[in-house]
């Protein structure tokens, strides 16, 4: 994808080409509000065609822009990304939901498990709390696209130490796509 | 980008602020005079004109009865301007002129009575003055809120209000290029546009410009720059909810997104039942109760336009 493309996409929220991952991080939680189904303030403004057009410039720019800061050279990289999973500690939490099922419910009693917050885990992983979040809580609409969905959902899987990361993921993902196939109906 | 400065400078006296918004019962009223009332308090000679010809209540807002002045007797004397009909109110650096009793509706003022008030509107002797104009979106309403200064829109958190607000915006913003348009001279370039109005997919405000500028560069440009300056503020009333404070902000993104209107978020005002306890006493909110929310709110707006 072209340099040009890169920039239509920091126009698309309104900032500069320099704008760090958090701006454009918060800029595409106000926009995604905004062209969601249920907002307030774009009542009577905005019909469905619309909001589906919006939704899906949205996603593509912020997509586009998540790819450009995946491309940092190694030396920007935290050395305490390389760090392992956290160690366990004592289980206050119980681990009983269904990985098959719920398995963004497993991952968040798993880092509860360990005692950790979503920022602990954040720090670690170098995935947004808020993404972490919304993978917890299954907000499918919310989430990346599926190519830097696995990757965050491996590296969440490995700091919570999830057994068996792959099962995880696949169960992930086909919720996700279930879901999505259920929106389209 | 750079903003050419707006035509209007906030030192001229008298200043002129419209408050309207379409929708009724939303609070324009209430927020017209505790606004008015900051500004006096803090030593500027303000007037409240009650343009709601229909339904007028400033004067109880202010805990007055009945006016003996109101704009009707212009209408059955025309020797009468604005200044002859200008009443005091109880409140230091506060007048009123009163829309009491008036036996015909804005909507219905002809043009020449309407241009006639709004040139009084601006020779009276004052540093502010606010026009509440109660609700609805005809043209007379529109054109006091045009020739206005500053606009301000007043918009609760539910879906009419909203629906309302956007309706009263778009309104105002196409009244306004009308004029921009007929005092350039360029209504034939605006008609042909809007004739193709399916071909060329001119749905808002935003694409009808963009379309007068690739057929007329010039001319474009300039209605460009003189439309920069049609920029309301918008306040939120009536706030309860949490998630609702947000609302103004994302309107403004809204409007600059899908209008492509620059509206400035003036601020939000939280529902307080002191206001109503207010009314009933007869007694503005921010006289009897100046540690309420809604007077909080009110001077904190009052703090961020500027004047
Ligand atoms: N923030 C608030 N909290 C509680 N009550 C409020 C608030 N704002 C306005 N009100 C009440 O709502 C009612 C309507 O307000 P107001 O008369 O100012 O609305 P309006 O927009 O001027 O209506 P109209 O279009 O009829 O002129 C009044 O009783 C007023 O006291
Ligand atoms: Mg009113």
């Amino acid at each position: 994808m072209s340099e040009d493309s890169l920039q239509a996409s920091f126009d698309f929220f309104g900032l500069s080409h320099d704008a760090s991952i958090d701006e454009v991080e918060k800029s595409f939680r106000e926009l995604r509000n905004l062209y969601s189904e249920g907002s307030l303030a774009t009542y009577s403004l905005l019909d469905d065609a619309d909001r589906q057009e919006k939704l899906a410039a949205l996603r593509k720019a912020y997509d586009r822009i998540l790819q450009s800061y995946s491309h940092t050279p190694d030396s920007e990289v935290d050395p305490e990304r390389e760090a392992g999973p956290f160690p366990a500690k004592s289980l206050i939490v119980n681990i009983d939901a269904d990985l098959q099922q719920m398995p963004g419910l497993f991952l968040q009693q798993s880092r509860k498990a360990l005692g950790l917050s979503l920022q602990d885990v954040a720090k670690r992983t170098k995935v947004r709390a808020s993404i972490l979040q919304d993978i917890e809580e299954q907000r499918f609409d919310f989430l990346p696209a599926p190519v830097y969905l696995r990757g965050f959902l491996r590296e969440f899987a490995r700091m919570v130490n999830v057994p068996d990361a792959d099962a995880l993921i696949d169960a992930f993902m086909a919720r996700d796509k279930n879901d999505k196939e259920r929106k389209i109906d | 980008m750079t903003r050419p400065v707006p035509v209007e400078k906030p030192n001229i006296k008298p200043h002129v602020w419209a408050i309207g918004g379409g929708k009724g019962g939303v609070g324009k009223s209430a927020l017209t005079t505790g606004i008015a009332m900051t500004l006096a308090g803090q030593g500027q000679r303000c007037v409240m004109i009650d343009a709601d010809l229909g339904g007028a209540n400033l004067h109880t807002f202010l805990g007055m009865s009945s006016p003996e002045h109101t704009i009707s007797d212009l209408f059955r004397d025309p020797t009468k301007n604005l200044q002859d009909i200008l009443l005091a109110t109880p409140f230091e650096n506060l007048g009123l002129i009163s829309g009491a009793r008036a036996m015909l509706n804005v909507a219905n003022l002809k043009h020449f009575q309407k241009e006639k008030l709004i040139r009084q509107v601006f020779s009276l002797e004052a540093d502010y003055i606010f026009i509440d104009l109660g609700a609805g979106s005809s043209f007379n309403v529109l054109d006091f809120f045009i020739a206005a200064h500053n606009g301000l829109m007043v918009v609760t958190p539910t879906p009419t209000s909203i629906e309302n607000t956007y309706h009263f915006l778009r309104a105002a913003y196409f009244r306004k290029l009308r004029h921009v348009i007929r005092d350039l001279k360029v209504e034939a370039l605006v008609d042909s546009s809007l004739d193709d109005k399916e071909k060329s997919g001119i749905r808002s405000p935003r694409d009808l410009v963009a379309e007068l500028r690739r057929r007329d560069p010039s001319a474009g440009e300039e209605i460009d720059r003189a439309m920069m300056s049609f920029s309301p503020g918008l306040i939120v009333n009536q706030v309860q909810r949490h998630q609702d404070r947000n609302l103004g902000k994302e309107m403004a993104l809204a409007c600059k997104d899908f209008l492509g209107i620059d509206v400035t978020m003036a601020g939000s005002v939280r529902t307080d039942e002191q206001v109503l306890m207010a009314l009933n006493s007869r007694r503005p909110t921010l006289s009897m109760f100046p540690q309420s929310n809604f007077a909080k709110d009110v001077r904190q707006i009052v703090q961020k336009l500027e004047w």
